[in-house]
Formats: structure tokens, sequence, C-alpha cells
């Protein structure tokens, strides 16, 4: 067993459960916070060791333990499995978790004790299934790891529990993840019945060979939020700022990713999968962007860019090539958790969500207001930054691989990403001086630590392409192609639009008021909410009226039927001794002229 | 030592139940003692059989004592893997439900002495070996709940409407004595196609013997399986909750009071269950094999049709039945696969769903006494004065649902697992889909109940639980999330048996009977 | 004529007056209103049974028969103690005994 590995997952675990079941020091949030941040940090440092270890070539292999058994045999296992992924991945989960929860301890500060002490709960809870998932040696404890953070981003959504509108979108998340989840364990059990394990490794019969990833990729659709199952997650944006860094923006919805790098093997055997991927991947990556474009809800663009930039990993997952897809899932868990963490920071000065409530925050809150500009330019794509490395990458990979349509479509995402961070930027950090800016002062130090540590991975985390090289044995050297000239092209074209319509500090809309109506009006979320509404529910209720009137209307029509027949046969019971001594009578008669025909 | 243990567990509540009738009424809380004492014995004695149980061995802890012996009736008892998991649950929700009903006010001796009778029966069908004293402690089990339901029950007031519209005045429905009456009713109308089955194999076999190994051995007429199987499966469906025969659960268990919920919907429509399993698939196993599609279908329509149901109900312990008639169907959908998968999941999910709808029961009791209500659109931001009430009930759901880390998913798992191989692969899906309607009922109550603002003026009595209530919590989330993380501590044990009876089964059918 | 006067009737005089008997009885139950002649119809009955018992026993050469005639005869005389009893009773209560009035078993 790998004790260092391990380890990782032990100290997020003592203080689940420490705070789980020791009821006071879940009640004094302070101190919860601080064991949870303390044990996210220790786990960090276990992972930057293991990856050291990885890199040194010690310690890979997995270590499994027996869990289900059936006809005698074990058909199921949990443990760990170590290699250069996992080990890296692990990196960005716990270097994130640990900002994101040091964030907090600023950020809800003003929360009560008892919520807070529930928080840094889950949280610890988090980095155990994110941490299982990650280390998952087969996709069952994949699955399982899988659930769980699901569970966890339930929970944190419905942080504010006593806001209508974040139970409600706590519970969306869950149930359209769910929703997609079911298609995951079907493939789940496909996988088991073809293969008899699972195992990615083991190759699926070719009459399955489709069946099963595709299967597997509905889960992932739901889980990284692929349109048109991406409605959960602009919602979960009711949940912290934080968490929205954490799970929904670098490590949860990534499993998706995740997943698909982990089993392969699986999907590379069937070839029509991996295409549409790519065009899903693409149409998500445009379909967000553009929605992203109109949406003044901080938190909701960067909701939306996020769908986009998981968009453009499946795409490039797709397209065949691993390594572009997993490099981007590092650089953007850096990037977007900072511009997160640096709205929380807005957020947090200016008590809104809306852009134009932070107009010319510039001025009182520079520093954070450096540090997301750093997370936007990451984004955008500017050369140097950790953005444009992997996403040159992907484009890269997709022109190899010959898919023009969808490469022309990542370039006109990345073109608009570039645009709706310039025009955030723009708006709230340069826009006209809003009511909510005046009183905004500069966030606490337990808040800007935890941002500028992450700004230097989203910084210099582009330089990292050879070591990720290293992990699919592939060459790798940067160089700037054309395609990669045509996305700086994109990105500074976009920059530099954004900045003519809203450098002027004008309150331009980005787009004609037809489409933007459209756009906002959500099509896609219409789509599945009349589904609900006019499909699910209808059936439900008439099942549930057929069930007591009709089925059960039968069983009591039964019962009545005897009663009924009982009404007609007390008419025999005259309570005259005399005719009752008449039936005996007869009956004697019977028997006897019975055994007289029997006699003859 | 050669204690009986079984003996033990099974008379230790009769025996409670006896002494019970000396003491006064006054004495509540020495009522309350003599209850949880005889549970604890019970619940110590099956944890010892658990512990002892070799996998593999057969039965085991066997005991035998004559009855009739003339036409074979022999009080024989003994555990298989099956038999010691179930037993564990019961002893486990027995020893729960002696607790949740701490505060019961009205007649509690008696109610105690009932409550005992029942779960005697229950233990009892669990270890026989004997087919006639099986039957025996069937019908001990099902009829106290008629008294429990109609003395104690709750009334519920039903809208009048649907093509049966005239019934309703007639029949009293939605009263408490209508829903014991209906549930009595229809569990007696199943034991007689269970007496016409039990009888048919006494005869067919022709052993003058009710032994239950000894039947297994014997093998029957290709004909009378065609016939004794399906009324083994209705008969004893009626009890698991099987589609159409489930109507009297929602009703009953909504009037019942809570530890008669949490025993009859965690562990009595379980005997239906295994009944069926044990008994008819196991013993008629040509029958089993012609009926299977039929039992899947039907356990489907169960599934679906129960979740779906469940989900337009504004009643919580509405909600909960229904769930109870889905996940049962669940438990059927696992036998009617006939693979090992299936079986054990089918098993398990009686094990599991058993503490799931234990404590979901529990929970339901405890937030109706303090808010007199049961309304979920009534209620609202609970979370606020009841917050372990709300974190219980959010893993009893989150087992519901199938969340990995809980039993519930071990055994759905299993069971999805084994429809796929079973004669009708779609089986599965139906089975995931009602997984996941299941989360959307679930979520939408807890959501409906803690969450949000409030909680309302009205409700003035709200707080978390107080004393003896948190044993039974505490033990069901335990156990829920134990057997959730290590399956292996029964799951080898009901493999084991499993193997070993389906192995017989398939045999037998395939050699047309004859063995 | 002679035969009958040395060896009295034979086992089938003797069944038949039983079998008059019996349907006379059964006759009278059937028929009677009164609970006191209802009560005399059974008497009747329960003797043609003793007669039979009695009759046999003579022809067959086995004492049982009388041994249990006896019996009959005991608990006929119980029989119609009880009955009596309850006629007694019935008077007191409905101030006539009619057996037409008393319907109270009614389905």
């Amino acid at each position: 067993m790998n004790a260092t590995a391990l380890a990782v997952l032990v100290y997020p675990l003592l203080s689940f459960l420490l705070l789980g079941l020791v009821w006071p020091l879940r009640q004094n949030g302070r101190l919860a916070g601080w064991i949870s941040t303390l044990a996210a940090v220790a786990s960090f440092l276990g992972s930057l060791r293991l990856l050291w270890k990885v890199l040194e070539g010690e310690g890979v292999g997995s270590a499994t333990i027996p869990w289900l058994v059936a006809d005698g045999k074990v058909i199921a296992e949990l443990g760990i499995h170590v290699d250069g992924i996992s080990a890296s991945m692990l990196v960005v989960v716990t270097l994130v978790a640990a900002c994101v929860q040091a964030y907090s301890l600023g950020y809800l500060a003003d929360e009560p004790k008892a919520d807070l002490g529930r928080y840094f709960t889950w949280h610890s809870l988090f980095i155990v299934a994110m941490g299982g998932l990650v280390l998952a040696p087969n996709l069952l404890q994949l699955f399982l790891a899988w659930e769980l953070v699901g569970l966890c981003s339930y929970l944190l959504i419905g942080f504010y529990w006593r806001k209508p509108s974040a139970g409600r979108a706590a519970v969306k998340a869950f149930w359209v993840t769910k929703f997609a989840d079911m298609g995951l364990l079907l493939g789940l059990i496909v996988l088991y019945a073809t293969t008899g394990s699972f195992e990615w490794s083991t190759p699926v019969p070719a009459a399955w060979a489709v069946v099963v990833p595709a299967l597997l990729f509905v889960g992932v659709m739901g889980k990284s939020a692929q349109v048109p199952l991406h409605i959960w997650l602009p919602d979960a944006m009711e949940g912290p700022t934080p968490v929205s860094a954490l799970l929904h923006a670098a490590t949860m919805v990534a499993a998706g990713v995740f997943l698909i790098v982990r089993a392969y093997p699986l999907f590379e055997a069937a070839p029509p999968l991996l295409l549409a991927m790519t065009w899903i991947g693409a149409v998500t990556a445009l379909v967000a962007a553009v929605t992203a474009v109109v949406q003044d809800d901080i938190k909701k663009v960067l909701a939306y860019s996020t769908c986009s930039q998981l968009g453009f990993m499946i795409a490039a997952l797709g397209s065949g090539q691993l390594m572009g897809g997993y490099f981007h899932l590092t650089t953007h868990a850096f990037f977007k958790a900072l511009l997160f963490l640096g709205a929380g920071a807005a957020i947090h000065a200016t008590h809104s969500n809306s852009i134009h409530q932070m107009g010319g925050l510039w001025r009182s809150t520079r520093f954070s207001a450096v540090l997301f500009i750093v997370g936007a330019a990451a984004l955008a794509g500017i050369p140097g930054l950790a953005g444009f490395f992997s996403k040159d990458l992907i484009l890269e990979e997709l022109l190899h691989a010959g898919q023009y349509g969808p490469l022309a479509m990542l370039l006109l995402s990345a073109g608009l990403t570039a645009f709706y961070m310039t025009r955030v930027v723009a708006i709230a950090f340069f826009g006209p001086a809003s009511e909510g800016a005046a009183h905004a002062h500069e966030s606490p130090p337990s808040m800007l630590l935890p941002m500028t540590v992450l700004m230097v991975p989203a910084v210099l985390a582009g330089l990292a392409g050879p070591l990720f090289a290293g992990l699919w044995n592939q060459p790798y050297h940067f160089a700037l192609t054309p395609v990669g000239g045509l996305a700086t092209l994109a990105a500074l074209s976009g920059i530099g639009l954004g900045v003519l319509r809203y450098g002027t500090r004008s309150w331009a809309s980005p787009l004609p008021e037809g489409p933007r109506r459209f756009i906002l009006s959500a099509p896609i979320d219409s789509f599945w909410l009349a589904a609900w509404q006019r499909g699910l529910q209808p059936v439900a209720r008439g099942i549930g009226w057929v069930d007591r009137y009709v089925v059960d209307g039968l069983m009591n029509a039964v019962g009545w039927l005897f009663l009924l027949a009982g009404e007609k046969v007390r008419a025999l019971q005259t309570g005259r001794a005399q005719d009752y001594v008449l039936g005996v009578l007869m009956g004697v008669l019977a028997v006897v002229a019975y055994g007289l025909v029997g006699a003859a | 030592m050669n204690l009986p243990l079984l003996s033990i567990i099974v008379f230790a509540p009769l025996v409670a139940a006896l002494v019970l009738v000396f003491v006064p009424s006054s004495a509540r809380s020495t009522t309350r003692i003599v209850a949880v004492a005889s549970a604890i014995v019970s619940l110590i004695g099956s944890l010892i059989v658990a512990v002892g149980f070799q996998p593999g061995g057969g039965y085991q802890f066997r005991e035998k004592y004559p009855i009739i012996e003339s036409i074979g009736i022999n009080l024989e008892l003994g555990v298989d893997g099956w038999g010691v998991s179930l037993l564990l649950l019961t002893s486990i929700i027995m020893f729960a439900g002696s607790f949740a009903t701490w505060t019961l006010k009205e007649r509690d001796k008696e109610f105690y002495i009932l409550l005992l009778a029942l779960v005697c029966g229950v233990y009892g069908v669990f270890v026989s070996l004997d087919l006639f004293v099986f039957f025996l402690f069937y019908e001990i089990a099902v009829l106290p709940m008629y008294l429990l339901i109609g003395v104690w029950g709750s009334t519920k007031k039903v809208a009048e409407a649907g093509p049966f519209r005239f019934l309703f005045r007639i029949l009293d429905i939605g009263g408490k004595e209508y829903a014991a009456m209906k549930l009595t009713l229809m569990l007696l109308a199943g034991s007689a196609f269970i007496l016409a089955g039990i009888l048919a194999m006494y005869d067919a076999a022709g052993l003058r013997s009710f032994s239950i190994e000894a039947l297994e051995a014997a093998s029957y007429p290709r004909g009378m399986q065609m016939w004794a199987f399906p009324a083994l499966w209705l008969g004893f469906g009626t009890l698991a909750g099987v589609f159409p025969f489930h109507t009297w659960s929602p009703d009953g268990h909504a009037s019942a009071p809570t530890a008669v919920s949490m025993l009859h919907a965690g562990v009595l429509m379980k005997l239906g269950a295994f009944g069926v399993m044990r008994v008819g698939m196991v013993m008629l196993p040509e029958g089993a094999q012609a009926w299977a599609v039929v039992v899947g279908i039907v356990a489907v329509i169960n599934v679906v049709w129960g979740a779906m149901a469940a989900m337009r109900q504004t009643d919580l312990k509405y909600i909960i039945a229904y769930s109870s008639v889905s996940h049962m169907g669940v438990v059927m959908l696992g036998a009617a696969t006939l693979t090992i998968e299936g079986w054990n999941g089918a098993i398990y999910q009686m094990f599991a769903h058993g503490l799931m709808t234990a404590l979901f029961f529990a929970l339901v009791g405890l937030i109706y006494e303090r808010a007199h209500d049961r309304e979920i659109g009534n209620m609202g931001g609970f979370a606020k004065a009841m917050p372990a009430i709300a974190v219980f009930f959010t893993i009893a759901g989150l087992s519901s649902l199938g969340m990995p880390g809980l039993a519930g998913f071990v055994a759905e798992l299993m069971v999805f697992l084994g429809a796929w191989k079973g004669p009708m692969a779609w089986w599965a899906l139906a089975g995931i889909f009602g997984a996941w309607v299941t989360a959307v009922y679930v979520l939408r109550a807890s959501r409906a109940i803690f969450w949000g603002q409030g909680p309302p003026e009205r409700y003035t009595d709200l707080s978390d639980p107080k004393g003896p209530e948190w044993v039974a919590l505490v033990v069901l989330t335990a156990c829920l999330i134990l057997f959730g993380l290590v399956p292996g501590l029964i799951l080898v044990d009901i493999d084991q048996t499993t193997t070993q009876y389906l192995q017989l089964a398939l045999d037998a059918a395939r050699s047309g009977g004859a063995r | 004529m002679n035969e009958l006067l040395a060896n009295g009737p034979g086992l089938g005089a003797w069944l038949s007056l039983a079998g008059l008997l019996f349907c006379i009885g059964t006759y009278g139950l059937l028929t009677r209103k009164n609970l006191v002649a209802v009560l005399c119809s059974l008497e009747l009955m329960a003797n043609a049974v003793n007669i039979n018992l009695v009759a046999f026993s003579r022809f067959h050469g086995d004492e049982l028969g009388q041994v249990f005639a006896l019996f009959s005869i005991a608990l006929t005389v119980a029989e119609v103690a009880v009955g009596l009893a309850i006629i007694i009773l019935v008077y007191r209560q409905r101030q006539g005994i009619e057996i037409h009035e008393l319907t109270d078993l009614r389905g």
C-alpha cells in the first residue's frame, strides 16, 4: 500500500470524521475551519511529495482490497492507483482546495457558526471523495467517488439553505447530474456484464464497444456540464463563491474529463463516439461562450465560461489527444479558481453579484482587481500565461486530427472568451462608479493570500507542458504555429473589441436586443423544464391518482363484493331454530342418499 | 457451551410479552425496560449467531423439537446465510423500534405485548426449517398488526374521487380501522394461497414431512410447480407489496404508529420477499424459471410505479410508504433475475431497505409528534429547529436513492448487475430510472420539510430528538453507513447461501425436476 | 303367531317402531310452535334411538348396547333439565314460548 498516497486521503478523512462526529467542534465554526484547512494543506503537501516520488519513478502501481463478492469471487475492489495522472491531478485538487478553504475563512466569517462548521465538514468530505475519484483503480470506485462529490456539491450549493433559490439550485444540480449518472451506471453494468469486471483496461466485445463508452459519456456530460445537460451549472452559482471556485470550476466538474482520460482505452475503441464528443465539446464551448457574453451576474459569466472551457477539453479528448485536454484541465483549474476567488472578493466588497454594481472597483480594491485581471488574462489566452499554452495545444491537436469544423468553433469561442472577460473587467473594475463600489474596501489577508498563491500557477502552469508530455511519453515543444497565431489573434481581437465597446465606459449591450433576449430566456433550460412539468409530473400525478382510486379502488370493490354477497347469503340465516333443523335433516338425507347411490 | 441460541432469540420476545401480562399498566418504565431487555437479548443472540456463522456450512445453530411427529411437524430451527442477515436486521430494528415509541402514552403495555408477539413471529420465519412452523410464525407475525393499527393507528382523510367513489362512505376509507382491516384481509387472502402452495408441496413430495430440507430435496411434477409457484408468489408477494396487491401498504403504513411502521416496512415486508425466494424459488425451481419473466416485469412495474406514485404524494408517511413499494420492487427484481448477483442484491436490499425505511419511519414519527402535521406542503425550515433530524433524514434519503457509502447502493448495484444478465436486460434500465425518481421525491421532500425560511410560526413544539429517541436514530444510521462501506460483513454469508441455492435450483430446472 | 308369542317381535319390527317414532319426533320438531312440544318431539327422537340400541343389543347378544342406552337416557334427562330451564327463562323474559318468536340470531 502506498502510504504517501493514502496519507493524502487520511488527513481530510480524519478532519471529516472529527468535525462530523464531535458536535461541539463543528458548532464552533472557526475552529472547524482551521482544522479542515490544515488538513487540506497537509493533504496538499502529501500530494506534492507523492508527485515528486512518482516523477522519480517510485510508488507507481495500485493496491486494492476486495469489496463485493458474487459466486464466491471478488467482483469489485476498492483501492488506490498511483501514477503520473493521479499524482498530478491530486496536486491540483488539493492545492485549489487548500486555497479555497483558507479563503472561505475570511469570505464566510460572518456566517452562523453552525453553518460554517457544516461547510467545512463537507469540504473535508469533498477532498476525500475527490481524492478517491482521482486515485480510483477501477471505474466502480470512480463512480462511487463521483456520486460522493455530487453529494458534496448538493450540500455545498445548499449552504444558504434558508434561501429558497439555493435549495432549488442544489436539488436541481443533484437531479440533473443524477439523471446523467443513470447513463454512467448503466454503462458500468454493461461493462461488468460484458467483461466481468469494472476495469477500464479490459477491452469490451465489439458488439458493445461503442455502447459502453457512450453510456459512460452520458454521465460525463452531466458532471462536466456539456450541452444540453449543462443547465445545472449556472444555477449552482447559488452556492458560496469559494464552493463555485473549488467544485464548479476547478475540480468536480473536471471529473468527467478525468474519467475519459482514465477510461480512454474504452473510448478509443469507439471512433464514432469520439467524433460525437468533439462536436459536443465544440458546440458546448461556443454556446456557453455566447451565453456568457450577455450575462450581468459575474458568477454566471464565469459559470458559462467554465462550461465553455470544459467543452474545449472534451473536444480535445474527442480528437484523440489526451494531453491537450488534461493539460487544459489543470491550467483551467488554477486560473478559473483564481477568477472565482477574485469575483468573490468583488462580491464581498460590494454585496452584489451584478457587474454593474461593481463599477469602479479598481479604485478601492486594487490588489484583488489585479489578481482577477491576471486570471482573466490567463483565461483569455494572453501569450505567456497558463491558458494560452493549453488552449493552443488543443487547437493544434484538433488541426492535427483534421477536425476543421470544431476547430473553427473553438477559435470563435476563444475570441468570445476574450471578449466577455474584457467586458467583465471593463465594467466591474473600470466602469462608471457605482453605489456598491463607493463603500467597498479591500478583502482581508485571509482572502488575498490564497488568491496570491493561486496566481502563481495561473501564470506559470503553462510552462509545465513538458511535464504533462512526460505523462503520455510524447514529445512536446512549444512553437507558435499558424493555429497558435490565429488563436492569439482571436484572443487579442476579442480583447480589442471589448475595450472598444466598453473602454469608453458606456453601458452598451453586448449583443443586439433580439438575440440577447433569446439567450437570456435560456431555451435549453426551458426545454427541460417543459419535459419536467409536462412530461414527468403529469405522469406521476396520473399514476398516483390511478393507484389511489383505480388500483386500490378495485381492491376495495372486491372487498365490497364480498360484503354484498354476504348481504344476500344472510337471508338464509332466518334465526328460526326449526329452519336450521330442517337443514340438518336435509343434510342427513343427502348423506344417506349418497351412501345408497354409492352402494348401488 | 451449547445454548439453544435460536430458540432464545425467537422466544425472548414471547417470554417478555408473557411477563408484561403480569406487569401493572401503571408501571410504564417497567414495561419499556422489559421490552428493551428482550430486544437486547435477541440482538446479542443475533450478533453471536452472525459472528459464529461459518460461510458455506449449510444450516447452522440447529435445534429440533417434535410437535406432531405422526405428520412430520417439528419445531426445527437453523440459519443459512440469508437467515443470518435477516435475523440481524430484525434484531437491530426491534432494538431501535422499542426506543422509538418511548413516548407512547395510550395503552402502552398492550402495545408492547402485541409488538413483541409480532417480532417473535418474524424471528421464527427467518430461522424455521419446518414449513408448517414457518407458516405458523408467518401468521403470528401478520395478525397482531390488525390490533396495532386498529387501536393505535391514526386516521387520514382521503378525498373522494374516482370510479369507486361510492365506496368511500361504505368502507370508511381513510380510517385507521379501514386500514387495519384492509391490511389484514389482503394479507390473509395471501396466506390462503401460501397454504395451498405449501400443502401441495407436502402432498406432492409424499414424505409425510414438513421439513424444509426434505422438501427441498424432493422433486415436484412440472404441472404442479406451474400453479404452485404463482400461488406462493402471489401469497407471499402480497406481503412484499407486489403490484397490484400493494395497496394495503400505503394506507397501512400511513396509519400505523411509529414502531409498527418501522417493523412492518422494515421487516415484515421482507418476510414476503424471503418467502417468495426461500420457499417459492428455491424449492420450486421449474415454476420459478417459467414464471421469472412475469415476476420480473411485475417487479419493474413496482419499482417505477411506486416511485412515481411517491413523487406526487404530499403526506410524508405516504411518500415513505410508496417508497417501500418501490424498493421492495427492487428486491423482487433481484429475485426474478435468477442470477447470483441479483439474489445477493435482493437479500442485501432487504437488509438495506429494512434499515433505511425503519430510520425513515422513526424520523417521520418524530416529526409528526412534534409538528402534529404530515403535509410537507405546510412545512419548511425545520432544519433550524431540528438540525439533527434533518441530518438523519438526509442520510436515510441518500441511502434510499442509492448514494455510495450507504447500504442501499450496494444492494441496488448488485440487483442491477444481475438484472442486466437476467431474462430481460431492460429491467436494469427501469430499475435505474426508479432510483432516479427516488432521488427526485426524496430530495423534494427533504427540501420541503427542512430547507427554506421558517419554520412557520404555528409549529411550536419543534425540537431535536430527546433521550432514548437518539438510540434508535444513531443505531440505524450507523448500521446504514457500516454496511454501506463494508458490505463483506454479511455479503460473504449471503453469497455462499445464494450460490448453493441457485446451483441447486438451476440444476433441478435443467434436469426437469428430477434430482 | 306362535313364534311371535314365543320370541316376541323380530329385529325388523323393533327397528320399524324406532323409525316411526323418529319420524314422528322429527315432524314434531319441525312443525310444533310450542317450545315444550318441540322438546317432547326431541325426546321421542332420542328414545327412538334408544330403542334401536336396545334392539340391536338384544339381537346381537352384546350387552354394550344396553349400557349405551342407559347412558343415553341419563344424558337425555340432563338435556331435558337444561332445556326446560331455558324454556322457563325464555318464558320469564318474553312472556311466551313460541319458537317462531325467537329469531334474535337472524343474519
